[in-house]
Order: C-alpha cells, then sequence, then structure tokens
C-alpha cells in the first residue's frame, strides 16, 4: 500500500476494479468539485457500508448495494449485482418479511432514527473542543466516525425501503391508471407536504419580517452580504436580532454550504449564507410563498387522490391507499434526510475535525487547522494523543498539491472497461432494479419529439409552462446570482439550493428523476422543472430568454 | 330422572358451547382461567328443548308455522309470526318440576351470595352466532320473576330478524337451540371494556381500556366517550383520555335507565391507576393463555374492596383490523415483484 493513498482499500485500481465490473460511474451530484481526502475517506467507507447495509438489512432480491471508489477526489461507484436465479429468489422471500416494517410503521421507524441520531450529535456537542484534554478530543473524533457510519445505515436502509414503494406506486399508477411519474396528476399526489427542510425556509422568512419590523430592513439592502452581521452587531436592536438569529442556527444550522464537504463552514460559524437568504426574502417582500402554494398544493392533491381512487377497483383500493401514503412519504424523507443525516453529520464531522485540527497547528503537527482536511483518520490517530511528537506537514503538503491538481482536470463522468459503451452501462443500471439508481441517478430517459422543434428534451419533473432569463448555476457560491423571475439551469440541484426556489419561474436540470431535489422543491412551490435535458448547462448561456413547458419535456432557447 | 339442564358456571368450559351457548360457556372458562366472574349459573339447550315439550309450546309452534307455510316468506307475516310465537312461548307456565329446580339454583345463588331477592341479570347465550335477535334482561330480582325472564328470553329466539335470518340460511324455523345465563348484578361503580390490541391499527403492543361510570351497556354500545387509557404492555406507559362524560346506564327499578352523571364526575376519570393496572394484568393473562389477542368486558364493584371488586362478564378474541396485516403482506409480496422487471 502506498503511503498516500486517501481511502486505503479503495482506491481505484483500473486492472483489478474493472475485473471486477466494467463499468463505474462518477458521482457527479456530490463529488464534483473533487472532495478533500478526509472528506472523500468518510464518504467512499460510510457511504458505501451504508449501501450495502440498507440492501442486506433489506434483502433487495437484485442487488447488494453499490460499491464505491476513490479516485482524484471524485466517488466512483458500481453495483454489486446478486448473480444467480437461485439467490435472487431467497432473498426474495426474505424481502417480503424485511420490508414489512417500513409499510406497517413507517413514520414510527423514522422518527426513531431520527431521535436516535439527534441524541448522538448532542452527545458529540458536549465536548469543548478547545478546553477538551487529547484523549478527549480524539474520543470525540472517533464518536463522530461512527455517528457518520450510523448515519449511513440508517440513511440508505430508509431509502432503498422508502423508494421501493414509491417505484411499486409509481408501477401501479401505470398499470391500473395509465399514468406515469411524468404525469401532471401524479406531480399533483406527490406533493403539498412540508418538511424540516421548508420549516428552516420559513423561519429564514419570519427573521426577514422581523428585520423589517425592527428597521433593519436598510442594513441588510444597502450592504454587501460579507457585510451584513458586522453592521448589526452596531446597534442595539441589530445585537437582539443576532442574539435570536444564532439560537435559531445552535438548533438549525448545524448545516454546510455545501451538501456533501468538510471544508467550507457550517451556517453555526459563518451565518452569511443564512443572512443572505433573508436579505432575499426582504427584498422579496410579501407573505412565505411556500404557504399560499401549499395550500393550493394540498387541494389539488386531494382532487388527484380522489381522481387515482376512482379509476380503481374498490377491492384494490385497501392496499392501494396505503401505497399511495408511503409514496407520498418519499418526498419527505428525500428531503428531510439531507436536514437529519447528511449535513448534520457532516457539520459534526468538520467540528470534530477542526478541534483536531487547532490543536494540531498548536503543536506544529500542521501549519494550519484547515490541513486537518488533507489527513485521513488513520494519520489523525497517529499524532491523535501526543501531537508534539509527531510532524505530518509533509503529508498535508503532498495532499494539498495533488487535491489542487485534481480541481484543474474534471474527473471522467463514467470509467468504463474496453469495449464497453455507456449506453451499455446505463443498462445495468436499469436492468439492477435498484431502486436507488432508477430513481435518484438515472431517471426517465427523455423523448426527442422532433414536432416540437424544441432546442432541449427532458422529462417533466413538476408540472407547468414559463418563460424568462436564463441563469447557469454551477456552484452554490453563484446562488446569490440569481434575480427574481429567472429560470435557474443547473446540473442538479441540493437542499442548500432550495430558497432560491421562491425566486425563480422554473428550473431546468442536466440529471434528475422524480425523487430528486429539484422535482420535488419544483412541485412544493408550482413551478415548471424539466430534468435529464444532459447537455442544458452546455448549450443554455446566462442571460438568454428561454421557454420552458414542463408538460411537453421541452425548452426552447428563445435568443439564440 | 330427568337430564341435567342448569349448570353452575365453574362445571362449564369452551366444550360446552353447543349445549348452553357461547356466552354461558365463556363464563365457565373465565371461572376456570380463575378470574372472578359474576357467580350464576347457566340454563342449556336441554332445558329450552324440554320447557318446549312439556309445556306445548312447541306443538303451537310448528303447527303456526305449517298453518302459515306458505305465506311465512312475506316480511309482514314474519312480523306476525314473531309476535305470535311470543306470545304463545310467554304465556306458557315452567312445568312443575323445572320451576322447581329453577327456584333452587336462584336460592341457592341467593344464599351464596347472603341477598334475599337477589338481583340478578337473565341473558340468551345462543350456541351459534346470530345478530341482535337475543334479549337481555337486567335487575331481575325475586323468583317468578327469574322463571318469567327465563322464559322471556327462549321467546326472544323468535325475533322477526331471528326468523328471518333462520329463513334465509334453510334452519329449522321451529327449532332454536337457546340457553340462558343467569347471573348476579354488579353494582356497578363504572364498567367497560379491554382490547389487548389496538383495534383500528392492529398494534398488538398496547392495550386499550374504555370505561365509563355505572353500567358496561353505554360503552358497549358506543353511545357515549368513554374514558380511554392506551397502555403498553412492555413498559406499562399510559396515554390517559379523561372525557367529559354525562350520561351513563344504571339500574332502575325494572331494568335499566339512563341517567345524567353527576357534575363532579363527570370529567373525573372512572379508573383509578391500581384497578387498570390490575385491569390490564389480568387481560395480557388471558390474551397469553388463549394466544390471541382479546376484547374482554369488566365491571367495578362500588361495595367490594380492591381487587375483589373487578369482575368479567366477557372475554373473546378481538376483532381488530388483521386485514391490516393481510394488506401490508400484499404490498410486500407486490414489492418484491417490481425487483423481477
Amino acid at each position: 500500500m502506498k503511503v498516500y493513498d486517501v481511502v486505503p482499500g479503495l482506491e481505484f485500481d483500473a486492472e483489478r476494479d474493472l475485473a471486477q465490473s466494467p463499468a463505474w460511474f462518477l458521482d457527479a451530484t456530490h463529488s464534483v468539485p473533487p472532495w478533500t481526502p478526509m472528506f472523500g475517506w468518510f464518504w467512499i467507507n460510510f457511504c458505501r457500508h451504508g449501501m450495502q447495509y440498507g440492501a442486506e438489512k433489506l434483502s433487495l432480491p437484485t442487488v447488494h448495494g453499490w460499491d464505491w471508489r476513490f479516485m482524484n477526489g471524485g466517488g466512483y461507484l458500481t453495483l454489486l449485482l446478486v448473480k444467480s436465479e437461485e439467490e435472487k429468489q431467497r432473498r426474495e422471500v426474505e424481502f417480503r418479511k424485511a420490508i414489512l416494517p417500513l409499510i406497517q410503521d413507517y413514520d414510527g421507524i423514522w422518527n426513531g432514527f431520527v431521535k436516535e441520531i439527534l441524541g448522538r450529535y448532542e452527545n458529540l456537542k458536549t465536548l469543548d473542543l478547545d478546553s477538551a484534554s487529547n484523549i478527549e478530543l480524539l474520543d470525540n473524533f472517533e464518536g463522530t466516525i461512527n455517528t457518520c457510519r450510523r448515519m449511513w445505515e440508517i440513511h440508505m436502509y430508509m431509502m432503498y425501503g422508502t423508494y421501493t414503494a414509491y417505484i411499486l406506486f409509481e408501477n401501479m399508477c401505470r398499470e391500473l391508471a395509465g399514468i406515469d411519474d411524468t404525469s401532471p396528476v401524479f406531480h399533483r399526489i406527490v406533493s403539498g407536504f412540508d418538511n424540516k427542510v421548508f420549516q428552516v425556509d420559513r423561519r429564514l422568512w419570519e427573521f426577514s419580517k422581523i428585520a423589517s419590523d425592527q428597521g433593519l430592513a436598510s442594513v441588510f439592502l444597502e450592504n454587501q452580504e460579507l457585510d451584513i452581521r458586522g453592521k448589526l452587531e452596531e446597534s442595539e436592536k441589530g445585537r437582539n436580532f443576532l442574539k435570536d438569529f444564532s439560537e435559531f442556527l445552535n438548533e438549525d444550522g448545524w448545516r454546510m454550504q455545501r451538501m456533501s464537504e468538510m471544508n467550507l463552514p457550517t451556517w453555526v460559524e459563518d451565518p452569511t449564507p443564512p443572512l443572505s437568504m433573508v436579505k432575499q426574502f426582504i427584498l422579496k417582500g410579501g407573505s412565505f410563498d411556500l404557504d399560499n402554494e401549499r395550500n393550493k398544493r394540498i387541494l389539488e392533491r386531494e382532487d388527484a387522490e380522489k381522481q387515482i381512487l376512482s379509476k380503481i377497483p374498490s377491492e384494490q383500493r385497501a392496499w392501494l391507499e396505503p401505497l399511495m401514503r408511503l409514496a407520498q412519504k418519499s418526498g419527505i424523507f428525500s428531503e428531510e434526510h439531507d436536514h437529519y443525516l447528511d449535513l448534520y453529520t457532516h457539520a459534526m464531522m468538520r467540528r470534530s475535525a477542526l478541534g483536531i485540527g487547532r490543536r494540531f497547528a498548536k503543536s506544529g503537527t500542521i501549519d494550519n487547522h484547515e490541513d486537518i482536511f488533507f489527513l485521513i483518520p488513520d494519520e489523525v490517530r497517529r499524532a491523535g494523543l501526543n501531537p508534539g511528537s509527531f510532524d505530518l506537514r509533509y503529508i498535508v503538503d503532498r495532499r494539498k498539491s495533488d487535491w489542487m491538481e485534481w480541481q484543474k482536470t474534471p474527473n471522467p463522468p463514467a470509467i468504463l472497461a474496453e469495449g464497453f459503451d455507456l449506453d451499455q452501462a446505463m443498462g445495468i443500471l436499469v436492468k439492477s432494479n435498484d431502486p436507488i439508481a432508477l430513481k435518484v441517478v438515472v431517471g426517465s430517459m427523455p423523448q426527442v419529439r422532433p414536432e416540437l422543434k424544441a432546442d432541449l428534451y427532458g422529462t417533466c419533473g413538476s408540472p407547468g409552462v414559463a418563460e424568462g432569463t436564463a441563469r447557469v448555476i454551477v456552484t452554490e457560491d453563484e446562488l446569490h446570482l440569481i434575480k427574481e423571475g429567472d429560470i435557474l439551469v443547473a446540473v442538479s440541484t441540493s437542499p442548500s439550493w432550495t430558497p432560491v426556489f421562491s425566486m425563480i419561474k422554473g428550473v431546468v436540470v442536466d440529471r434528475g428523476a422524480s425523487l430528486s431535489h429539484a422535482a420535488i422543491v419544483g412541485r412544493e412551490y408550482g413551478i415548471p422543472v424539466v430534468m435529464n435535458v444532459f447537455e442544458g448547462t452546455a448549450k443554455i448561456r446566462s442571460g438568454q430568454r428561454i421557454r420552458v413547458d414542463a408538460n411537453l419535456g421541452a425548452v426552447y432557447i428563445l435568443d439564440k | 330422572m330427568a337430564k341435567k339442564w342448569i349448570y353452575w358456571f365453574d362445571e362449564l368450559d369452551s366444550d360446552f358451547n353447543e349445549l348452553v351457548g357461547k356466552k354461558c360457556a365463556n363464563l365457565g372458562e373465565m371461572t376456570k382461567l380463575g378470574m372472578r366472574v359474576p357467580p350464576g349459573f347457566a340454563i342449556s339447550v336441554d332445558g329450552y328443548e324440554r320447557f318446549m315439550e312439556d309445556s306445548g309450546a312447541g306443538e303451537e309452534v310448528q303447527r303456526y308455522f305449517h298453518d302459515n307455510r306458505h305465506e311465512i316468506n312475506r316480511v309482514g307475516k314474519q312480523v306476525e309470526a314473531s309476535r305470535e310465537i311470543r306470545r304463545i312461548i310467554e304465556s306458557k307456565n315452567l312445568p312443575q318440576e323445572m320451576a322447581q329446580e329453577l327456584r333452587q339454583s336462584y336460592a341457592s345463588l341467593c344464599d351464596q351470595v347472603g341477598l334475599h331477592d337477589l338481583p340478578v341479570a337473565v341473558r340468551s347465550s345462543g350456541s351459534v352466532s346470530m345478530p341482535g335477535q337475543m334479549e337481555t334482561y337486567l335487575n331481575v330480582r325475586g323468583e317468578n320473576e327469574v322463571e318469567r325472564k327465563v322464559t322471556q328470553v327462549w321467546g326472544s329466539a323468535f325475533t322477526t330478524r331471528a326468523i328471518a335470518f333462520r329463513l334465509e340460511k334453510s334452519m329449522d324455523i321451529a327449532k332454536t337451540p337457546i340457553g340462558v345465563a343467569v347471573l348476579k348484578m354488579i353494582n356497578a361503580k363504572c364498567a367497560g371494556v379491554v382490547l389487548t390490541v389496538l383495534p383500528t391499527t392492529g398494534d398488538m403492543t398496547k392495550v386499550v381500556v374504555e370505561a365509563n361510570w355505572g353500567l358496561g351497556e353505554s360503552v358497549v354500545s358506543g353511545e357515549i366517550t368513554p374514558d380511554q387509557f392506551i397502555v403498553d404492555k412492555t413498559c406499562g406507559e399510559c396515554e390517559a383520555t379523561i372525557s367529559s362524560k354525562t350520561k351513563m346506564v344504571c339500574y332502575g327499578p325494572v331494568g335499566t335507565r339512563v341517567a345524567e352523571i353527576p357534575h363532579d364526575l363527570r370529567c373525573a376519570a372512572c379508573l383509578n391507576p391500581d384497578e387498570l393496572a390490575e385491569i390490564v394484568r389480568i387481560a395480557k393473562d388471558v390474551e397469553a393463555h388463549f394466544n390471541l389477542p382479546q376484547d374482554m368486558e369488566w365491571v367495578i364493584d362500588q361495595d367490594l374492596p380492591f381487587p375483589e371488586n373487578i369482575y368479567w362478564v366477557q372475554a373473546r378474541p378481538a376483532k381488530f383490523t388483521k386485514k391490516k396485516q393481510d394488506e401490508s403482506q400484499y404490498l410486500a409480496d407486490l414489492m418484491s415483484q417490481i425487483f423481477r422487471m
């Protein structure tokens, strides 16, 4: 083994790994831009563990979960397929028993997990990192590793179970009522639900009202995002506002600016992102859009539910209705798990790692506390109890220069064995029947309909038609460029993007399926979302006028 | 010697379903399990048949049905038949020998409890389930009244609905095997039901107790909102919902009547924690014995000290949405199939 492996045992090895599986896909949603070494170590080890844990716990008939490799800051994945028919049948028998608890007590199970994981976070947070002994610090770090591991177990068990129910509901709607998951009726059935992410957004909106009531609106409007906090500190009212705001952040602000990375501050450390969202709400004025939209969505949903149920023979309704309720929970889970699981755990990882980073920097083990992100846990352990006795700067130097290299050239979207093409590779994904691969990664393939004379063809993630200025956004830190009435164009979106949905008129994403973030949130806001256009970010330029017709899955560039 | 037709509850168990009807057999079964049931005795179907034969009522009933066989399918005729047959049965006195035996049994029940003219409940106890045709007389006092009510219960086997039901099922209309239970009335402080499963969800980790002041009829009929206690079977954690209870069922001079609940009791819990715990404990034991969720009725006597004040009047397998289980399994099967595509 090389000393400099980032994820020992799971570094991509073309020769061996392509022999194991002919196709490895880059996880572009989470590992572009390339991960820091420590984050990559956590993700590759434990996301991989969680997927296999979930697949085994539920005994998924066709798939053992996913295998992951690390290459140049990118996460590469492939499916672990169940090979023999006989084994599939055996696993199917077990699956029928294993899935039952989720069918019978979905909320009980999910709420229990949320309680468990929040308890772990509280536990980790009790340690004052700066006054702790080296032993306690390392202990806290080990506890964080275990929490991350457990988080991924919960994450993938729930996700596999939830999405399986969703896919079945989709199939049943198609078979019994003739509608699929790109149909507006279907979208109405799965929208009109609150979730934790929306609740956080609502709190930010409330803060925008408080700011206006307290006469603080000008502080937000007349200053750059970065200066708002400092300017607020200058007045009594501003300080009071910040006090309440940081209380809110202590509860709900344990999240990352970038969902799957740890080298950017959490909201608790740096409230600039949530404060700029407050600013956006002040700019926009009026009531919280989602409240009005939600009521409309609920009525539409109830109507759509009746529509579906009326098309189905009464003796089938007894099981279709509970199935529909389960499927509706998929959207809620898809959003909420980011808040309670990924974002929060990553914030805990950052907190614990920085605690050690500061200790190491003080002892000269590394130069700067943030250099800790260029070490991996085994190296942290090496110096953990006696940082003064070790100099790990040579590792940091080498890793950092590698990491900077990774940023320069994008990782290839797929690594394929010779003679194997992308279509065949996608075919394997589809054939696996892996619920997560189907609903999040692959999605439905767009139908090209030349008679529409559209510039891009995609699938409907949320129904509707809109026309406006395109705004192409590559990473989270460009979100503030979005203006009221724009149409967002992106590779994909994640929870930290949610607040901009109140400003935009529509969304075009390169990749996505009906349970992707953009589709779920777009439905709640009642704006059109076209997904899986593949080349949206390449073909559309910011400032161009575009028209999206999500019902037809078509995107038109109006001024070429 | 004539066939035995009166049985004490401790002589019975579920093997006697056919002979004394389900209710009596159930009271016997509970007695055998060591549960406190109101003291009393059962009159078997043999008693009914002997009465019908010896009193001549059976012959008259047969004749009536024979004479009216062409019209009996008409609803109007069924109403008339019911009235006529009940009149025939209720007009007959118990044959001498039977009357004596019944009086003896009632007397020894009074002795056993230590009360002269002990108020009893006279309940029908059918061996097959027949909806809504069986009568129950509460607060019956004195041997003459007991005698009269027993014949009335027998007559109640011929309500219009019972006749229609038997015709529909092609059963012999003239023959209706029916048992009777005669048991001490409990001077109820409160009463209610206990289920060892949540009937709406099929959740078997909980016990639910529902209670109201007075007799259990108000809870069983579902006319009022009773107090509700949901108790976790394992940890004993209790979720209590105390309702504002306005009406209860209590004894009248004859039978029962509906009474206003005094204001100071309306919002008070009608079970104390000890009583609740004891009811839950016994319900769990019975469930474990039968290995099936139970639906049980209990009464708390206001004159006796705890725990002797808890009486059981019914224990049967609970009806709950077992469908839930089946639907879940069905959904699980469907979900497994999506992996085959």
